[in-house]
């Protein structure tokens, strides 16, 4: 009995991590933006959810438990000591100093100038189609904060891309 | 733009709403669209946005990433982080904290080793197809500084990279005689000399003065590198 347990409990883990391992893949690598520590950290993230396994009650729940962890891995790495936001203003948004390569800048290096703290929840949206309510709850923060956030990572996000589509129209 | 229903929701409201979350609206937001032709626009533009940000985000996943953790399940779970891992993080902590101020402060031979270790640390630029448009390249020559006088080859790859004074452009193209070559366009200051070369972990590059800052060839031998970098000279004229 105890045998078949584990056995289905390896096939829940490994059916997990064909279903989500390229969703965290990604999510890892929006993080720290490097490939390899990206694919380091999912690898982690699996290890330590695979050591707590029976202790995940609800599988429905897997993937915010899983995307909970390779936050804290990173964290971990990083030695940050807090998880926690700053309030930056929109007028701290600023994208312009990766501008230089004016009309011809990638949208790729427009997301990555935003503060993590824009980043992160954007990424969790578009990729993971979490609604802000739930993006709090791993985030640790309140629904209006990711409101906040959100709306203002797209502002910035959408003043570029137009300045940028004026600039190829033009030429 | 309406002045909206005051039993229900504004455009201020609206658009905030949909800036948020733009798949997930309530029943006030969607009523309001319904009845705002310009919130209708607005939601439109911002769909489009979307899926370009969608795009933007879907970076490629590593082939067999989901059989290396199930291996890695059965065959013993490792506890904490490798030293491999802490080194690579170290690697991209210095690459942002550091990496701009070692290309302002490269001196004699150094801007040529820095485009190999560039190179070197993104390899996925020889195995992806990203942005392959000539257009799009012959744009980004000319806002350089550079103007194409024949085609160098097929471009396979570009994609801007965080250098000293902002963004470079990082281009792997494929030659005429099949030979794959990296041009990476730096905005810097003028260099010293008119040209440096390095040869590292079986790269080597040259690297001259340009455009709005200078230009690296980087190639995999000797041979290759002095009939790209002479193609590289003959074919594309800098101003400045």
């Amino acid at each position: 009995m105890i045998g078949m347990i584990i056995k289905l409990d390896s096939a829940q883990f490994d059916q997990t991590a064909r279903a989500y391992g390229a969703d965290l893949y990604r999510y890892a690598f929006w993080l720290c933006r490097d490939r390899f520590v990206a694919e380091e950290l999912v690898q982690e993230t699996f290890a330590r959810a695979w050591k707590n396994w029976d202790s995940l009650e609800d599988l429905a729940a897997v993937k915010p438990w899983l995307i909970t962890i390779l936050r804290h891995e990173h964290a971990r790495l990083y030695e940050r000591k807090r998880l926690d936001y700053t309030d930056d203003d929109p007028q701290d948004l600023d994208l312009t100093s990766a501008a230089r390569a004016g009309e011809h800048l990638e949208l790729e290096q427009l997301v990555e100038a935003l503060p993590e703290t824009y980043r992160e929840p954007l990424v969790l949206q578009v990729l993971g189609g979490y609604e802000c309510r739930e993006i709090a709850e791993m985030l640790g923060t309140t629904e209006g904060a990711v409101m906040t956030r959100l709306t203002r990572a797209r502002q910035a996000l959408r003043a570029h891309l137009e300045t940028s589509d004026r600039a190829r129209r033009s030429t | 733009m309406t002045e909206g229903n005051p039993r229900g929701m504004n455009c201020l409201e609206f658009r905030r709403e949909k800036l948020a979350d733009p798949r997930h609206l309530s029943r006030e937001a969607l009523a309001h669209m319904n009845e705002c032709a310009a919130c209708r626009g607005f939601a439109i533009e911002v769909n489009e946005n979307e899926e370009r940000i969608a795009i933007a985000l879907d970076v490629p996943v590593p082939e067999g990433l989901a059989d290396r953790i199930i291996l890695r399940r059965k065959t013993g779970v490792r506890g904490g982080f490798s030293p491999r891992l802490w080194a690579l993080a170290a690697t991209v902590v210095l690459t942002f904290a550091f990496g701009f101020q070692q290309w302002k402060d490269a001196g004699s031979q150094e801007y040529a080793r820095l485009a190999i270790e560039h190179v070197m640390h993104e390899p996925e630029s020889f195995t992806t197809t990203r942005s392959a448009d000539p257009e799009l390249f012959r744009r980004v020559m000319h806002t350089f500084g550079g103007e194409m006088q024949a085609s160098l080859g097929k471009v396979r790859y570009m994609k801007l990279c965080p250098v000293p004074e902002g963004t470079g452009w990082h281009i792997v193209f494929e030659t005429e005689d099949g030979k794959l070559a990296t041009l990476i366009l730096i905005p810097a200051k003028r260099m010293k000399s008119d040209s440096e070369q390095a040869q590292v972990g079986g790269w080597n590059a040259v690297a001259r003065p340009g455009g709005q800052g200078f230009y690296a060839v980087i190639t995999d031998s000797p041979e290759t590198l002095g009939k790209v970098d002479e193609m590289v000279r003959s074919r594309v004229r800098w101003r400045g």
